[in-house]
């Protein structure tokens, strides 16, 4: 929706994150009726993984930060900090979030909160030492686009199924190797079970489908939700290559950082700037990540800075 | 449009309403009559410049609008965030607004709002317009008892010691008022008092976590 500075929207990153959508939803209304069709045995199942997200959703600020050892700051504490955020959120006619710091040397970012209301943001001091003004204001303003497009609770809902699917094949996986199939949890009366086990073999593999594909939706729906951000930080303080730089900076002190310090802020419901497990280069990983590779991010960048650079 | 731009990940510019400029005048009488205080003649408009030639052309035109009136000056400035300032000195209030509002207007009907942060306008002691930039914060509120006040004021505690500014948010349309006292600190009372005094000409900010800091102002 840039129009107002001639900049065209994207609308193939708009495409493709509707196709994406779409299809997850598609996905839910299967599974629905398949479970419709089944009788609703795993009601409990649903039940359980709503209130486990919900929980998750809800306290996603206060897990983020308990995770990542963030702090609240005020404005006394953290003047540079919380100017740079005060006037982004003016720029952007956005509610200001709190905002936090987390002691780590990892140059991270990372904003959290189930509404603007709650949103935190929070930047590691690894961050705010590696990165110069114009450099953390671009993060920062990636950051605050997740608070705008409210990436928590549009991620929450998406990895739902996914979440389902994931419990369903491991209590499956669990009864049919404790009991075997078609037995486990029902007494062992051998004759006539043939059907069950049937059943009970295709939810399994019902749910390991759904699974892997909900988890690649998932994984491709965040990976828009990321170059999304990018687009409207970069749009917001006008400078790109600002947020080009610091996105070369941090990737580039990331993988240099040993992987295992790195495991325990692996699956919080947060939205890091740039994924805190580094993985190897392989072109399938790239299917499995959260976030886009660097050089698209790079070429998304490149491509606003040039329509920006273009006289009016 | 909210959930489709939540579910596509995009946001949008705001439409500014840029005419609640012109109510600054009648406030700036309000302020005199009841407080002593009239505009510094000073004023600034705040942005982040974005990299291209598409913002410079337009600034350059802008500045070279700014510049066909003799009567009042200008001046650039940029401040330790990355923003920059015009500065526009006019005593004259009406024209000073006038040409705030031909400022944001320009920059805005070219496609640049989103880029505007805000526009200040100072205020000061009756007796120190145009040198307010020098005045030292006083912890004294009481003036200069051999300074000519025009009018008796409304009350002790309404008269500033220094300059006081009237902040202009850009994305909302809405003012506050901003008293910095020193280094990185601000009269959150005095800026009460001055909220109560312009709330009935201007549209004030009802959002007081908007009211942020801009410390080391060029605006004087």
């Amino acid at each position: 929706m840039s129009r107002a500075r001639n900049i065209p929207s994207d609308r193939g990153l708009t495409l493709r994150m509707f196709t994406t959508g779409l299809m997850l939803v598609l996905l839910y209304g299967a599974v629905i009726g398949l479970l419709i069709a089944f009788g609703i045995n795993y009601a409990v199942v649903l039940v359980f993984a709503a209130i486990i997200l919900f929980v998750q959703y809800w306290f996603s600020d206060k897990i983020a930060l308990f995770g990542m050892h963030g702090k609240i700051v005020t404005p006394e504490q953290a003047p540079q900090l919380h100017g740079v955020i005060d006037r982004l959120c003016a720029l952007a006619d956005m509610k200001k979030p709190r905002v936090a710091i987390a002691d780590t040397d990892v140059p991270n970012a990372f904003a959290t909160g189930r509404s603007p209301n709650s949103a935190v943001v929070c930047a590691t001091s690894g961050l705010m030492r590696r990165l110069d003004e114009s450099e953390l204001e671009a993060v920062l303003s990636h950051e605050l686009s997740h608070v705008a497009h409210r990436d928590v609770a549009v991620m929450t809902i998406a990895s739902f199924l996914g979440m389902v699917a994931g419990m369903i094949t491991r209590i499956m996986l669990w009864t049919g190797l404790m009991g075997g199939f078609g037995g486990g949890g029902r007494g062992n009366n051998q004759g006539g079970n043939d059907n069950a086990a049937l059943v009970e073999l295709l939810v399994l593999a019902v749910s390991v489908v759904v699974y892997a594909i909900s988890f690649l939706l998932t994984m491709a729906l965040s990976r828009y939700r990321e170059l999304a951000a990018d687009r409207s930080g970069a749009l917001l303080t006008g400078r790109p290559s600002a947020l080009a730089s610091a996105l070369v900076k941090v990737t580039g002190e990331m993988s240099r950082i040993p992987t295992r310090d790195l495991r325990s802020s692996e699956s919080f419901n947060a939205f890091y700037f740039t994924p805190a497990i580094a993985k190897s280069g392989v072109s399938l990983s790239t299917l499995f990540s959260t976030h886009p590779t660097l050089e698209k991010r790079l070429a998304q960048l490149a491509t606003i800075e040039a329509q920006l650079g273009r006289p009016s | 449009m909210g959930l489709l731009n939540t579910l596509l990940g995009r946001s949008k510019p705001v439409q500014s309403d840029l005419d609640a400029l012109f109510a600054l005048p009648s406030a700036s009488i309000t302020l005199q009559s009841a407080a002593g205080l009239v505009c510094s003649g000073r004023a600034g408009v705040c942005f982040k410049p974005p990299s291209g030639q598409g913002f410079e052309e337009m600034q350059a035109e802008v500045v070279k609008l700014l510049a066909m009136d003799d009567a009042s000056g200008f001046h650039k400035a940029e401040d330790s965030y990355g923003y920059h300032w015009l500065v526009i000195e006019d005593a004259d209030i009406e024209e000073l607004v006038t040409r705030v509002h031909l400022v944001n207007s320009s920059l805005s009907d070219s496609g640049w709002g989103p880029q505007l942060l805000c526009s200040v306008f100072g205020i000061a002691p009756v007796d120190s317009t145009g040198t307010a930039a020098a005045a030292e914060p006083d912890p004294d509120l009481v003036p200069d008892p051999t300074a000519p006040m025009p009018e008796p004021t409304a009350g002790p505690g309404h008269v500033l010691a220094s300059t006081a500014y009237l902040v202009y948010l850009f994305k909302r349309g809405t003012f506050y008022p901003f008293v910095p006292t020193g280094h990185e600190q601000r009269d959150m009372e005095q800026e009460l008092k001055l909220k109560s005094l312009v709330a009935d000409d201007l549209t004030v900010e009802p959002d007081l976590d908007r009211w942020f800091p801009l410390w080391e102002l060029p605006v004087g």
